[in-house]
Parts: structure tokens; sequence; C-alpha cells
């Protein structure tokens, strides 16, 4: 395998320094890569990790362009026409407009304005209206993209890199974050998406960087910094963390995690004195901000003022005083190098892509492919996707789907569209996985411990019910096209089986399906019911 | 006392002895469930476990104003001394004092139902929330290869108990890590919403159509955790918690704690066999601003988390008589506050255990002190209390559980260790 990949890597390595709005075309020769050959197994099964699932006519393509041809496809996402996701988002435009823009138009009033109820409602109003289009943007790409893999990449590093909307100003800047720190880097270099992570605002606010300053210093002129938007009244926004001031210091929030969750993992030999080290290295990256309604932009800006003067060590490497800014870029490259990053990355990769408890195979694979290219991130899923271990018998239909793969899943199954509402990511907070909302920096877990318990299978049976009967708010599904009404119901669960389980569906579901529908003399309501309990079966809920 | 705890070993030691540790094949399958038997009535005990998840800063809490160094490192994020100001502590043992806004809480103290343990946590060194909160929910510091929680072990030490899927009840969608484990659990967000939503007659049908479903067609955790969905169905559908509405003048504060500790009590009331509750609460992470005394984020949550627990507390009446309140965090938080008038990461908290059992009106825990050569690695207040020490005397004594190394592999924990929370 490894001698098979290296022409496919060297191809790699030299373009690993392409945007991803300009990533390099990839093609996997026959010569470069092993892959199986596509029967329909193997298609639900590709399309289940490298997709959220298949829509009607996604097997069948799989199956036409084979497996090299449509990872070939996903990898170069720019050549895919995406009319799709693109129409998708522009029903939630709202999300994506400048966080400054934002800021003017929803950020809490003067404290008069608060005072006043009706002024107070309308702000809430709005701030809700605001994160229902920042999770439905990203949630109704995820449904309609043919950019799936982009879309599951989209995905995993938003996750990995987790900011939570509600805290102070990323309420106008975690959509900004997930399109322009993550997204045009989820298929490219993992340095740079690390970088881009590391200088958004979203994420200097999230993890307190943009507070942290090195001990004693003051901001030159101006007393105080930029005014920040003040505290609103929805409950769940915390209040907002007050600029920096004279009298600040050292904030270790950021440096921890990004060597504990973001790079090397808390197996990856550092110590508090290198957290410390790191931290120091990184005052001073802290965030412009509008100065008030309509002056000024959100932006990365890097504080001289604040920034330690010392001499710093970190994992043994020196980072000699006064080197300002350089030194965070190259620290951030020597956290993006390291072997534990490699590793840890790898390991989760695998994690979300093959199993998870990952075996060590398919881990050393893409261990091996992401040092070979310096972390190209698209190396390292075409060797996770060419490892035995990926298509092993037993890694197939093993992961139990998370909330979001759920419900993704589902609404493509049945050829879905989220309507122009928020309500569909209701389904997901229902679930426990709300997007851009959880708290802490360690993101969602991935495992099954972590979704499969009674109360979730049981939402997961209402949400199954309610989009098989039209009755799931925010998205209509028209399941004439994929199952026509019929009562020759040995042909509707055969159809449901094909359109829903991709045709995998167990013997005793299929048979409990035909069973439980047997009686129905409305043949509508039997296709709703078939269909729901397709939808809400053990089988389902695999990936 | 240490007689009392030899002869529950005598009584519980046989179950327990079943039970494989840590190689419980968590993913093979759980106990099968077992007949229904009647579930238990009054005077069967309870545990309800709080979690305050983000390492709740012990310092403010429970304000050591008597330690000179708490005011030398800390400024605008101080409480003040009992008395001095509007805002200040309320003296509790004439060393500490509570936070004023956990005032609701200061009846039950003074009423002996209260007990704080003072400087406890985990013997390993991590300040990382993640790994602090495994370590603590899996009951094996420093050791992330366990992958059941001591709750779950807890409720796999007695199998007599096994006909009530509510045994364990984690409040929310999620089962933590700490009920995550070869003994059925359930993690419940709503007891009204809990099961198949459809107007009756669909609704039943449905709902057979779904047991059918699941029930043959998986082996393992799967069916069996389907299994105890519909178990756990029926007798709510039997029970109606609901019915129980909060005694005579008690508000539960809004907010999800409020609710949360609404329906433990609608579980206790209703007789269902509740053993082990469990109920999370975030926002604890004070990096920024955290505040004083009288206002700010950290003020707010404790206002809440005094209401919260007084209303459960009064709600429950009597029945506290058999309720054990046990709150836990990660870890504490920096002794000297940091540039952003918050705390960063720290060692060792305080935690409270509130319930009829409970020796209350003390604190509890050898105090480590704050001065800068008596600090964990120079910066953090020093644990004096491990928690498994405080968590095992619970389990010991109200539980009636026996062998604590099941609870706490590898750790040798005997009555003498015991902070002496419970008679």
């Amino acid at each position: 395998m490894r001698k098979l990949l290296s022409p496919l890597l060297v191809a790699l390595a030299a373009c690993a320094h392409h945007g991803p709005a300009d990533l390099a075309p990839l093609s996997l020769p026959p010569d470069s890569v092993v892959l199986p050959v596509a029967d329909s197994a193997a298609a639900v099964h590709l399309l289940e990790r490298f997709a959220f699932g298949a829509r009607p006519g996604d097997i069948a393509h799989v199956e036409a362009v084979g497996i090299r041809g449509w990872l070939e496809e996903q990898l170069n996402p720019s050549r895919l026409d995406d009319a799709a996701g693109d129409s998708a988002l522009r029903q939630y435009r709202l999300a994506l407009r400048d966080p400054a823009d934002l800021y003017a138009d929803y950020a809490p009033g003067p404290p008069a304005a608060r005072a006043d109820s009706a002024a107070r409602r309308h702000q809430m109003e709005g701030e809700r209206r605001l994160a229902g289009a920042v999770m439905m943007s990203a949630l109704a790409r995820h449904i309609a993209s043919r950019r799936q893999l982009l879309e599951v990449m989209t995905d995993f590093w938003t996750n990995h890199f987790n900011v939570f909307m509600a805290k102070g100003a990323d309420r106008w800047l975690t959509a900004d974050f997930v399109e322009h720190a993550i997204r045009p880097h989820a298929l490219g270099r993992f340095e740079d998406l690390l970088v881009a992570t590391a200088t958004h605002p979203a994420m200097l606010v999230y993890l307190d960087n943009a507070q942290s300053v090195a001990p004693g210093s003051h901001p030159p002129g101006r007393p105080a910094l930029a005014v920040m938007p003040r505290r609103g009244f929805a409950p769940m926004f915390p209040p907002l963390p007050a600029p920096p001031r004279a009298e600040a210091g050292l904030n270790e929030n950021y440096a921890r995690e990004l060597m504990e969750l973001h790079t090397l993992g808390v197996d990856g030999g550092y110590t508090q004195e290198d957290v410390i080290g790191v931290a120091r290295i990184l005052t001073g990256w802290g965030v412009a901000q509008p100065r008030r309604m309509g002056v000024g932009r959100y932006a990365f800006e890097f504080h001289a003022w604040a920034h330690d003067a010392g001499s710093k060590t970190v994992l043994g490497v020196e980072f000699p005083s006064g080197h300002g800014m350089d030194e965070g870029r190259k620290l951030l490259h020597l956290l993006a190098e390291h072997p534990a990053t490699a590793r840890h990355l790898s390991h989760q990769l695998c994690a979300r892509f093959v199993a998870d408890a990952p075996p060590d195979g398919c881990v050393d694979a893409a261990v091996a492919a992401w040092r070979r290219t310096g972390g190209d991130i698209r190396a390292v899923l075409v060797a996770i996707a060419a490892s035995p271990d990926f298509w092993a018998p037993e890694n197939r239909a093993a992961k139990f789907k998370a909330p979001l793969a759920f419900v993704a899943s589902a609404v493509r199954a049945l050829d879905g569209a989220p309507d122009t509402t928020a309500r569909l990511v209701g389904a997901l907070q229902q679930l426990g996985e709300p997007l851009f909302m959880h708290l802490t920096p360690d993101g969602y877990q991935d495992a099954a411990a972590d979704w499969l318990n009674s109360g979730a299978i049981l939402t997961r049976m209402n949400l199954a019910l309610a989009l098989a009967s039209g009755r799931m708010p925010g998205v209509t599904v028209d399941l004439d096209r994929l199952a026509p009404v019929t009562s020759d119901y040995d042909a509707l669960v055969r159809n449901v089986n094909a359109a829903v389980l991709g045709g995998q569906g167990s013997e005793h579901t299929l048979q409990v399906i035909r069973q439980q529908i047997g009686d129905l003399p409305n043949a509508v309501n039997a296709r709703a019911m078939a269909v729901g309990l397709a939808l809400g079966s053990p089988d389902f809920q695999r990936e | 006392m240490s007689h009392d705890v030899s002869r529950r070993v005598f009584v519980k030691a046989g179950a327990l002895s079943l039970v494989s540790l840590g190689f419980d094949p968590l993913f093979l399958g759980r106990t099968a469930y077992a007949q229904r038997v009647p579930a238990r009535g009054p005077g069967s005990k309870t545990l309800v476990c709080i979690f305050q998840r983000g390492a709740v800063d012990g310092l403010s809490m429970i304000v050591p104003y008597a330690d000179e160094w708490y005011y030398r490192e800390r400024r605008r994020i101080v409480v003040p001394r009992p008395g001095s100001a509007p805002d200040a502590a309320l003296d509790l043992d004439r060393r500490f004092g509570l936070h004023p806004r956990l005032g609701a809480l200061k009846p039950l103290f003074d009423a002996g139902q209260l007990a704080i343990v003072e400087a406890v946590g985990s013997p390993d060194p991590s300040r990382s929330h993640f790994d602090a909160q495994d370590f603590m929910e899996t009951g094996t510091p420093g050791d992330r290869a366990t992958r059941d929680g001591w709750l779950n072990r807890c409720l796999a030490h007695d199998r007599e108990h096994r006909d009530t899927p509510f045994r364990g009840v984690a409040m929310g969608p999620q089962l933590p890590r700490a009920l995550q484990g070869s003994a059925p659990a359930l993690a419940i967000g709503d007891l009204q919403a809990f099961g198949i939503r459809a107007p009756e007659p669909a609704r039943d049908r449905l709902t057979a159509a779904f047991e059918a479903l699941w029930s043959g067609a998986e082996t393992g955790i799967v069916a069996s955790t389907a299994a105890e969905s519909f178990e756990a169905i029926r007798q709510l559908r039997a029970a109606n918690p609901a019915q129980y509405r909060p005694a005579d003048g008690v508000a539960y504060p809004a907010g999800p704690l409020g609710h949360a500790l609404l329906q433990v009590a609608q579980l206790v009331k209703a007789d269902l066999g509740a053993e082990i509750l469990f109920v999370d609460v975030g926002g604890w992470d004070t990096h920024v601003n955290q505040g004083n005394g009288a206002n700010g984020e950290l003020a707010t949550r404790l206002d809440d988390f005094g209401q919260a627990l007084a209303a459960f507390a009064r709600d429950l009446g009597e029945r506290m008589a058999d309720v054990v309140v046990l709150t836990m965090s990660e870890f504490g938080r920096t002794i000297r506050e940091n540039g952003d008038a918050g705390t960063d990461h720290g060692h060792a908290t305080a935690m409270f255990v509130l319930g009829g059992p409970v020796r209350g009106g003390r604190v509890l825990g050898r105090w480590p002190g704050l001065a800068p050569e008596q600090r964990f690695e120079g910066r953090d207040l020093a644990v004096t209390t491990d928690f498994r020490d405080l968590f095992g005397e619970v389990a010991a004594r109200h539980l009636g559980v026996a062998q604590l190394e099941v609870l706490f592999p590898g750790y040798d924990l005997s009555a003498d260790r015991f902070p002496g929370v419970l008679a």
C-alpha cells in the first residue's frame, strides 16, 4: 500500500500550499491506490461515511462511476456543480452577512432601549432568528450539497475546532468562522486550517486569547480599547467578556486547548510549563472590533503592546525574545508538524470514518500519509478509504449515527428539503446536538456510547414518524417519487427498503414492517408507517 | 461508625462479588432484564448527584475568609468577610463563609442537613476539563482505559432491584459517563415527553411496532437499550409522575437545573425505584469577569444553584430522610485571579452533601491553606480529600455498597478515610 500510494502523495505534496478554493486538481490513478469494486453494499458504506448518507440516485451513481471515480469527484469539489447547495444556502443568507453588520443590526441597543420590554422581545427574537439561520446554513448544506465530502469534513473540523455561538461576539462571528476559517481548508492542509482558526476572531473570543496580554502591559494612547457589543437579553447568551484592560494578564485557556484538543492531544507530551509558554507566545493575538455601530470590522489584530517580550520555551524549542507575531507562526508550525499531532488527528479521523475504536492499521496508514504530505487532508482521507480496515465487514454499519448524521441522512433518504424556517434544527436540539452550541471546546463526541441511550432512541423514533408522515416541522418531503402509494404491500416494503435502507435492511426489519402494515386498509397510512418504521429502525441508526 | 459499615459489607458482599470489574463487556450486552417485581416504596435510599461542569470556583462558593491569602491573591472577585459589607460571605464556622448568593442553603446548613467538604478533588494533576471529568466519572483518576462509570458500577452492586429501569436516571438528552456501563440506566430530558408521540390508539400500535422492530433485530447494547425504553414507557404511564406537584409554597427557579430537580422530585415521589439520579449543570468555567459577592456570572449561577437545591429539599420534605444530594465538579480554580478578573483551571474545590442522613452544619475536610508553600504545584488549592473518599462514604453509608474497590478499582479505601458526612 505504501508503495502504491507514493506517486499520489508526491503529487499532493507538490501542491500542498494551495488554498481549497484553488485546491489543485487531484486524480487517483488506478496504480496509485487500491480501492474495491463498487457493489451496492460498498456504495452504501462509502456514502454513509464519506457523505451524509445516500440521496435517491446516489447509490446508482457510485456503482456507475466506481469508488475511485466518486472519491475523485468529491476530492475535487470545485468541479462539482453545486447549484443545490448554493440555493439551500441562499435561504439562510442572513447567516453569512458580515459580522460587523450583524452586530450593528442585532446587538442590543443602549441600556435605555433595553429597559423597554417590547424592544427586549424584539431583540431576543432577532437573536433567535440569527442563531437559527446560522445553524440552518450548515444543516441545509449538509443535506443539499453535492459536495458531500466537503460537507462531512466541514462538520468534522467545525466540531474539532469547536466554538460556542452563545459566547459574546461569537453570536456574530460563528458563521463567518465556518465559512472563512474552516470550509476553505476542510480538504486542504492542516497547518493552513490551524492558522485560520487561530487567527479568527471567533476562536480568539471563544477561548479568551483576545483577553490574554502580557502581565503589566498597557494599550498605548487610548485608555480603553474599542467598545465591545454588550450583553443581550436572550437567556442563551451569557454576558460578554470585557475588553482587556491595563491590569489584565495572561490567560491560558486557548494555549491549553490548542495543544490538548486541536493538535498534540492530551497525551502529546506537553507540560503545564509548555501551556504557559504557549500562552505567552500568543499574547497580543487579539481582535479588532467595530468601534461603534457601522464603523469598523471584526478582524484579527496583533497588539504588539500586549505581547510578552521575554524569551519562551515550548516542547524544548527556544523562542528567542523580540519576534512578535512570528513567534506564534513558528509555534503553530511546530504544533502542526509535530508527530503527536499527526497521530492524534489520524486517530480522530479514523474514529469518524472507520470505527469508534479504530484499528491500528488504518490509523497507521493515515499517519503515514499525514507525515509524507505534511498534513494534506485529502491524502489522509484517501489513505483511510484505501485501508482494508475501512472495508472490513466488521466495520460496516458498525457506527451508531450521531444526531446530525441521523437527521441529515433521514432527510436525504426522503429527498427532502428544509423550508425557509429554522425549525429543522429543533430536531438536532432534541437529540442533543444543536450545532455551534457545544459549550466546551472538546466539541460533540462521535462514539455510540455517547448517543445510544433510551431517551435518544425514542426521540429518533418520534422524529422518524414525524418525517414520514409529513409532520416534521421545517422540512418538506415527497414520498410519491420515493415509494408510490400502492396496495401491493410487498412491493411497498421493497421500495422502502431500497429508498430508505439502501436495500440493506435486515430480514427481521423488513418482516416486521410488512407485518405491521399488513392490516392497514389505507395505503397512504401504510406507506407512512413503513417509511417511519424504516427510519426509526435499528438498521437506519447505523452507518 | 466503622461497625455500621462492616455490617453493610456482609449484607452486600455476596451480590458484589458477581461483578467482574473493569472487564465489563460494555458492548457485548448489558445485564439481562429480569422479570418485573414490585418497585421499591418509601424507605429505599436515593442518591442525587449534581455535576457542576466546567470546574466551579470552590473558593467563591465557600469563602475561606480567615485565610489572609484569599484577600491577597484576589481583588476584583473577592467576597468580603462576614458582616463587613452588604454582599459579604455568610459565616459558617468562623473559618469559612457561604457565598451570599447561596443564601438559600444557609438554613439547611444551620439545620444540620447540609455538610460541606473542603479541598476535595482528584489525585490526578490534570487541568483538562475533559480528562478530569472523565476521571471523576469513571472513578479511576489517571486511567483513561476505564469505560464504565462509578455510578453504573454502583447500580450493578445490588441485583435485588434490577426490576425497574429507573434505578439509574440522568435528567437530560444523554447519559453521562458516570452512568454508562453494563447496568441499565436511562436518560430522560422530559418525563412528560418520554415515549412515542401520537394520538391514541395509534400510539399504542406504534409503540408495539417499534418494540417488535428493535427487540428481535439486535443483540447487545442496542437491544437492551431499546428494551429499557419500552419498559420505562410502560412504568411511567402507570405511575404518571407529573401528578406530583411541588409541595405548597415551593417554587423551583426557572432554568434547566430547577426543571431537572423538579423532575427528580417527581420520580422519587412516584416510587419508581429511582436509586441514583444524575443532573448536569454547566457554566462554571469562569475565566473572564466571574464577578464578586454581589454581581457577575458566578453570582448568577450560584443564586440559581442554591435556590434549586433549597427548593428540592423543601419539596421532598420528609422524603429527604432517605435522600442524599452530592455535588461535584472536576476541579477548582486558581487561587490568584487572572488578568481578566476571572480564574483559570486549578486543583481542589468544595463539594456539598445535603439530605436527611447527613451530619451537616459542618465544614469537613482538612484545610490545606492558601499560602504559596501550601499550594499544589505552587499555585492551586491542594487536595486533602480524595474525591473517592467522599463518594465512597456516600455509596457505602447511604446506598449500602460494600466492596468499594469495585467502585474505585485499585484504590485502597477504608472507612477511616471517609470525611464523615454521614452517620
